[in-house]
């Protein structure tokens, strides 16, 4: 964050000081648009600059439009070459290995695998995506032609995106979704909408169908994970050692007492142990609460075969098996909120809070 | 099972056997441990065990049975069972989930255990734990 320094500008004393009013004013207009304050800083440095040396060819009085003229130049001219290099950065990367021999083939198979995924989409989707995408035709003109905003335009342009993911893959598989669920959860997934995924339950459904898991894991990375979210699978004893260990970890980050992270991470193995013994597998999601209170939220999730009757359950020394009946009820003990839901043949959520007491 | 380092080990210590745990072990690396240390009472004719627990996490219901299932076990092959070095988070975890441990014997450390095991074994008609 180095102070501009006008050194020798030929705008003189006076030039410089009315460019030095316009500092926050410029911070403002590319704060506004570029996310990163590293990248910000530069830029309002380089929109200072050419102000600075343009200071003595403006009007007085119009110098602050120029700024602010400038400063969208800057920005504008930033986005144009990151998108430039985006474009052509396959053609930096591009060392590979001489063709192999099925290279063509397999490349042949992709672009008849795109244009099937195309013949998907609804003619507008498809009209729009290759007007943006191929014939390079901004988000506001395409806005102007449709009636409609940029906005609105680029964010159904990511929808269709979304789309054509999903349906790219299903067709690249050569499958077709064994449920009517699939559709509507690969889509939620490819479009990172996780607000959508707790609608569908898009979670449940990867545990249950296989189709979707497998397909699922090229479109899980492209939604931003949450940082504060730490998922554990859980298929074997190991893992219940490290879905508590997970827990503990988030638990200290929040700043529990160390008994609270002991209670916690009891409580974690107690559930998760469940989940090994009863449904193979699953997974256990360890979140990280601000509202209402700082707090830790742990969801274990299976796909297993269900607890015919909950409450019973929940009693004291109940066991299908050689335990001591304390899994659940004594998992309830330790928390401070605590929830199963179980379907016969279909699996069993437990979501269970403790909040961080005062202090 | 798994190569990489051990995770428990039993050493001999006169009629003693002093079993420690490493890290934070999984079910079936409990139940190996288990099996492990009631194998090496009768190979060692130990009169006594101190299992020290102090690097385990937690203890949750299955470690805790497991721990109860030695002592009984170790009970029936002619040896007193102590169980030392649980953490005072460990052990609020354990009367929370409403764990009974009665019957185990423990002490606070290695120190205590041994001296328990001596003042066990030197009084014959002890009462049947």
């Amino acid at each position: 964050m180095a102070a501009v320094e006008p050194v020798g500008s030929p705008g003189g004393d006076c030039g410089s000081a009315d460019v030095a009013a316009l500092i926050p004013l410029v911070r403002r207009i590319v704060a506004s648009r570029v996310p990163d304050p590293a990248t910000a800083d530069d830029l309002v440095q380089e929109t200072l600059t050419r102000v600075l040396a343009a200071a003595g060819r403006v009007e007085p009085g119009m110098l602050e439009p120029y700024a602010i003229v400038t400063a969208r130049n800057v920005v504008t001219s930033m986005w144009r070459d990151q998108d430039r290099q985006r474009r052509h950065q396959h053609r930096v990367v591009d060392l590979r290995p001489p063709e192999a021999p099925d290279e063509d083939v397999l490349a042949r198979e992709d672009r008849a695998a795109v244009a099937e995924a195309l013949t998907r989409l609804s003619d507008r989707e498809r009209a729009t995506l290759l007007a943006h995408e191929v014939s390079g035709q901004d988000t506001r003109s395409l806005a102007a032609e449709l009636g409609s905003t940029a906005g609105a335009v680029a964010a159904q342009l990511n929808r269709t995106r979304a789309r054509l993911r999903v349906e790219y893959l299903l067709v690249s598989e050569r499958v077709e979704p064994p449920t009517e669920r699939c559709r509507p959860v690969l889509l939620a997934i490819s479009s990172g909408d996780r607000r959508r995924q707790r609608e569908v339950d898009a979670a449940r459904h990867l545990l249950e169908c296989g189709l979707c898991a497998r397909l699922s894991e090229p479109l899980v990375g492209r939604g931003r994970s949450r940082d504060d979210a730490v998922r554990v699978a859980v298929r074997t004893d190991a893992d219940v050692v490290a879905a508590r260990q997970a827990a503990r970890e988030v638990a200290t980050r929040l700043g529990f007492s160390t008994t609270d992270v002991t209670l916690i991470a009891t409580a974690v193995s107690e559930i998760t142990r469940n989940i090994v013994r009863f449904a193979d597998s699953g997974e256990v999601v360890v979140t990280e609460l601000q509202e209402p209170r700082r707090g830790i939220s742990i969801v274990a999730r299976d796909a297993g075969p269900g607890i015919p009757d909950v409450d019973q359950a929940l009693q004291d020394g109940y066991s299908t098996y050689h335990g001591l009946g304390l899994g659940l009820p004594g998992a309830r003990r330790l928390m401070d909120e605590f929830a199963v839901v179980s379907e016969t043949g279909r699996g069993t959520t437990v979501t269970m809070t403790k909040w961080r007491g005062e202090g | 099972m798994n190569g990489g380092p051990r995770l428990f080990s039993i050493l001999r210590q006169g009629p003693y056997l002093i079993a420690s745990i490493h890290t934070a072990l999984d079910d079936s690396q409990l139940v190996r441990f288990q099996q492990d240390l009631v194998e090496r009472i009768g190979s060692d004719r130990a009169r006594g065990v101190v299992i020290d627990v102090a690097a385990l996490d937690v203890l949750d219901s299955f470690a805790s049975r497991t721990l109860r299932d030695i002592g009984e076990m170790a009970r029936l092959r002619g040896a007193v069972t102590v169980i030392v070095g649980i953490q005072p988070d460990v052990a609020f975890a354990m009367v929370e989930l409403g764990m009974d441990t009665g019957r185990v014997v423990t002490a606070l450390d290695l120190e205590e255990g041994l001296a328990e095991l001596d003042s066990c074994l030197a009084a014959p008609p002890a009462p049947r734990t």
